[in-house]
């Protein structure tokens, strides 16, 4: 397997989400002015260690790039933390 | 007069928690054999475990055995989140539960008539984590801790056993000597060459027999390889010591930088006992050289605290009488124990105030801390740190965040 590198980007984006049924999950993000389509939420967890909670996601995108999300409860804004690249 | 209740407890295992959860995070690790750890294996999947793989195994070793193993550092506060999702759902089944870093034991004691068939609870529960976190657990349902524990493992990954009481005795007299909670790698060697092999063997040795062998501990495993172990489930959340410890990114032997990251990790440090309502006795400051030499010295304060100014000047000394070799540092690391209920803080002979005050302070830094993330306050020698690490809402990256213990 190819060695994963994770390239730190922390930047706010904007992110397409479904809130229904309690839960939230991110469907696409816009990043440099280019869509990236949800194909899978790898896994979710919160972390309680602030005032409010803030809500991650590692998720895939339609070209196979593993990026990690997060939703600031407190102002609802999301931040793109890091991609996974291969190589 | 009314018999007591048979004890029932679960014991509850995270399989190959970080690892499983670096391979829950990018789907491109599944069915790769993955290590999480920096210097030694902190935790590998099971796919790495095939290669003979095993935690505190040195990477160097690790790689030997598994050229294609995936390294990673490691991500100690979604290791965190993910445990307390899993330590909710053992809450949700079990009025006592005690926590540890990637295993709960619930007391399940009296809970027949809430769950119906406990074995069924457990599937339940096995069930819940699963969907709730994605993870595994393995689970051993027996009439004690130890019994729970040991009967768990049989069943790894994604196992659930159980044992009663009445089979304790058949199921602990053929295992390995080494396999009974308590004997570690240097009593297993002292047992062995006596020529006794299994658990069952150890029962011909006398409970002062094997307490001139091994002290308290000897006590212990005297009813230990008998099935016993009275030891109760605490429902507490109180950790035995608090470890902060990184390596840091480049191999360093300038003293600003090294006090400045010591500074650092007793302020984490400091902050989670506050937090807990603990206040330390002993301060311990580790060092690791750059080539494999380590360094450790423990010294208790005058009066148990949890004030950063306090343990600091004990952990600096500690540093400074340590950091004697002309040699670079790999890691710094300090740890709190020995941990007393809080009291506050004794003021000064003259001016009674200050003590107050500086509790004061720390208290409204944790608030500000606690609602923006503990890096939106650097201060002291910690400031050394700006701009030569990464930083995040948590404070400065580290590259080897140890967890609380």
């Amino acid at each position: 397997m190819p060695e994963l590198h994770i390239e730190r980007i922390d930047e706010a984006v904007a992110v397409r989400a479904d809130f229904r049924g309690g839960v939230v999950s991110p469907v696409a993000f816009r990043r440099q002015r280019r869509q990236h389509r949800i194909s899978r939420v790898n896994a979710r967890w919160i972390e309680r260690s602030g005032r409010h909670p803030t809500f991650f996601f590692s998720v895939t995108d339609d070209t196979g790039d593993v990026y990690q999300l997060q939703l600031q409860s407190a102002d609802m804004l999301w931040w793109l933390d890091t991609v996974t690249l291969e190589g | 007069m009314t018999t007591p209740t048979p004890r029932t407890v679960l014991h509850v295992d995270i399989d190959a928690f970080f690892a499983a959860i670096e391979q829950l995070r990018d789907p491109r690790l599944h069915g790769q054999p993955v290590i999480v750890g920096a210097g030694v294996i902190a935790s590998c999947s099971y796919e790495a475990r095939r290669f003979g793989l095993h935690a505190g195994m040195p990477l160097s070793e690790a790689r030997r055995l598994c050229p294609k193993a995936v390294i990673l550092e490691g991500h100690a506060q979604v290791y965190r989140s993910f445990a307390e999702t899993i330590f909710e759902c053992c809450r949700e089944i079990s009025p006592s539960v005690e926590t540890f870093l990637d295993e709960a034991y619930c007391d399940l004691t009296g809970t027949d008539r809430l769950h119906g068939d406990l074995l069924e609870a457990a599937r339940a529960l096995k069930q819940r984590i699963r969907e709730r976190s994605g993870l595994t657990v393995s689970c051993g349902l027996g009439p004690n801790r130890m019994l729970a524990k040991l009967v768990g493992k049989t069943r790894k990954p994604d196992g659930l056993a159980r044992l009663e009481a009445s089979e304790a005795d058949a199921f602990l007299r053929d295992r390995p000597i080494e396999q009974l909670a308590g004997v570690g790698r240097a009593h297993a060697q002292t047992l062995r060459s006596m020529n006794l092999l299994t658990i069952g063997d150890l029962r011909v040795l006398s409970v002062e027999a094997l307490t001139a062998l091994f002290g308290v501990i000897g006590r212990q495993l005297h009813g230990r390889c008998r099935g016993h172990d009275t030891a109760p489930v605490h429902a507490r959340e109180v950790p035995l010591s608090i470890s902060r410890e990184t390596s840091f990114h480049r191999d360093t032997a300038d003293r600003g930088e090294i006090e400045g990251m010591l500074e650092y990790l007793v302020g984490r440090a400091c902050r989670t006992a506050r937090e807990l309502d603990l206040e330390a006795r002993t301060v311990a400051v580790r060092l690791r050289y750059s080539d494999h030499e380590g360094a450790e010295q423990a010294r208790s304060l005058g009066t148990p605290s949890d004030a950063d100014p306090v343990v600091l000047s004990l952990a600096l000394d500690l540093f400074r009488r340590q950091f004697t070799r002309r040699v670079a540092l790999h890691g710094v690391g300090v740890t709190l124990s020995n941990f007393a209920s809080r009291v506050g803080e004794q003021g000064e002979l003259f001016d009674a105030g200050a003590g107050f005050r500086r509790e004061s302070l720390l208290r409204a830094f944790d608030d500000v801390r606690g609602a923006y993330g503990h890096g939106v306050l650097v201060s002291g020698r910690a400031l050394h740190l700006k701009g030569r690490l990464a930083e995040d809402r948590h404070g400065f990256v580290l590259r080897t965040p140890s967890l609380t213990q």
